[in-house]
């Protein structure tokens, strides 16, 4: 015999669970966000940001607008030299640094340098190699050997290292480590093992963030030109200076073609590395 | 099949005395552990997760420090093997893992080869520049694993069953004395187990190496361990044959009695 089929609420399940409160994170929150506008409000006092001047010079501001939209494709040949010294100093400066930024990289990785004193002061010296902004190593270095390549090619390859040893340090610190461990129970030792075991399991993206750097270098090095470290960027510097914006928007024309034919070559590479 | 050239070693003794070891947490791992495993002998050691069983096949060949007592493998001695004296030791003892441990973006031939890296020059391994002999052994202990068609292959393409052969071979390519085996089966299917189970079986009786192996189900201890160790709480609790454990020493192993989850096969029923 069965009852007929009534409506039950649900019952709570019996047990001994005690079900947590639910954490109260309402107020870190709200004084995160205060905290957070108040330092924006802050910055954006600092600044002055003088709206009215913009329209005050409005006029001025035109006449170089209309001769930046009209770049004079005369002037390309002239910037060759120019030209292929940027590409020159990114190739140069991204083959310099890479080599030197894969030994380093596994010093500096937690999972490949069991030397807790050397791991310590690595990381250190390349955190501080990493704070510099490359402009800076630029005007250094153009102050120390002169204006032109060498400087500009010094300061990209202290740039370069240091995103390089940061992301392939990085990489090392999340790849898995069962095959270290293997060659280690192996009777191999660290070095042999992170050549083995763990150089392979990186390879692909060693290759790729070094591809990523050269595209960061034909953008760094036509800016490092501004403070006199060779390539496009001293080009810039010189037809600014004459108030050439026709000839002007033909070096920043030429830029943009530059990286994006690298960032295609980048992409398509990259895409090819990581599958 | 074709025996490995040059000399294959006789396997070692492994000796415990008054073992234990704590971790740098507070957690114990093992307690006045005292055992004598004979070289060529087939030891399965069992018991709950927790229970001491990787700490114990881990402190053969150094990968957990012992806190206190000694071991010795063969003739060396662990409480004193430091540096280049340790890479010696563990040069004899390969060793298998639960998950396999290949670098998988590499190939079966260099993940074998990985065995000779005691062997091999640090300037070789630096170019990757193997020696013909050590080349022809990778290949040879692929062979015996029947697995040598995927020398070239990229470990990362390898089933998980595959993966641990490619792990038995590069064992193999040490011409070890013990073989070690923190529960190799336990990321596989039961019949890819066993396959695995019948190959560390025959590299005991054909090549005369000790084997240790950690298993977790104890239909495969009991069929594959000539002799059966049960560990509780970092302690010894039973240490006899396979055929002498009986439902009561699974208990006093376990803790309480066995449930279907702690063989692997289940049971079949004959009509």
């Amino acid at each position: 015999m069965s009852t007929p089929p009534v409506a039950v609420r649900p019952q709570p399940v019996q047990s001994v669970q005690v079900r947590p409160d639910k954490p109260r994170n309402g107020p870190k929150y709200a004084i995160a966000i205060v905290v957070l506008a108040g330092i924006t409000v802050w910055s954006a006092l600092a600044v002055e940001v003088d709206v009215a001047a913009l329209f005050r010079n409005a006029n001025n501001a035109s006449r170089t607008l209309i001769q930046l939209v009209q770049p004079d494709y005369s002037f390309i040949p002239q910037t060759m030299p120019a030209l292929m010294q940027t590409v020159q100093m990114a190739i140069i400066g991204t083959a310099i640094s890479i080599a030197v930024a894969l030994p380093l990289s596994f010093l500096a990785s937690r999972a490949t340098n069991p030397n807790k004193t050397l791991l310590a002061v690595v990381r250190f010296i390349m955190n501080v190699v990493r704070s510099v902004p490359d402009l800076l190593y630029a005007s250094i270095f153009v102050t120390v050997v002169g204006t032109g390549a060498l400087s500009g090619i010094m300061a990209i390859f202290l740039f370069d290292l240091g995103i390089m040893v940061k992301l392939i340090s990085e990489a090392l610190d999340g790849i898995d480590r069962g095959g270290q461990e293997a060659a280690r129970a192996a009777g191999a030792t660290w070095l042999k093992a992170n050549r083995s075991a763990m150089l392979p399991e990186i390879a692909p993206s060693y290759l790729s963030q070094s591809i990523y750097v050269l595209e960061l270098n034909i953008r760094a090095s036509a800016v490092i030109g501004l403070v006199g470290a060779g390539g496009l960027g001293m080009l810039i510097d010189k037809v600014r200076t004459f108030y050439q914006y026709h000839y002007l928007s033909t070096v920043i024309l030429e830029i943009l073609v530059l990286v994006v034919l690298l960032e295609l070559l980048s992409s398509f590479t990259r895409k090819r590395l990581l599958t | 099949m074709t025996a490995p050239t040059n000399g294959a070693r006789t396997g070692a003794a492994i000796v415990f005395d008054n073992v234990n070891v704590s971790y740098p947490n507070g957690v114990i791992g093992l307690q006045d552990v005292s055992l004598s495993i004979a070289p060529g002998e087939m030891v399965a050691v069992v018991g709950l997760s927790g229970a001491g069983k990787s700490t114990l096949v881990r402190t053969i060949n150094g990968l957990v420090p012992i806190t206190s007592g000694e071991i010795t493998v063969g003739e060396h001695r662990l409480s004193t093997a430091r540096g280049k004296e340790l890479r010696r030791l563990r040069s004899e003892v390969g060793m298998i893992f639960q998950s396999f441990n290949l670098a998988k973006r590499t190939t079966v031939l260099n993940n074998v080869l990985m065995g000779r890296l005691y062997y091999t020059s640090a300037f070789r391994s630096l170019l990757g520049w193997w020696k013909k002999d050590d080349v022809e052994l990778a290949m040879q202990s692929l062979e015996r694993v029947e697995i040598v068609n995927k020398a070239y292959t990229s470990a990362s393409e390898l089933s998980g069953g595959q993966q641990q052969r490619v792990a038995i071979a590069r064992t193999l390519s040490q011409r070890p004395r013990v073989i070690l085996a923190d529960e190799p089966t336990a990321s596989l299917d039961p019949p890819t187990s066993h396959v695995v189970m019948r190959d560390l079986q025959r590299i005991n009786s054909e090549l005369g190496i000790t084997v240790v192996v950690n298993l977790h189900f104890l239909d495969l201890a009991r069929r594959y361990g000539q002799r059966l160790i049960g560990l509780r709480d970092g302690r010894v609790v039973f240490d006899g044959p396979g055929a002498k454990a009986d439902e009561k020493v699974f208990e006093s192993i376990y803790g309480r009695s066995l449930t279907a989850e702690d063989v692997l096969d289940a049971p079949v029923v004959v009509p």
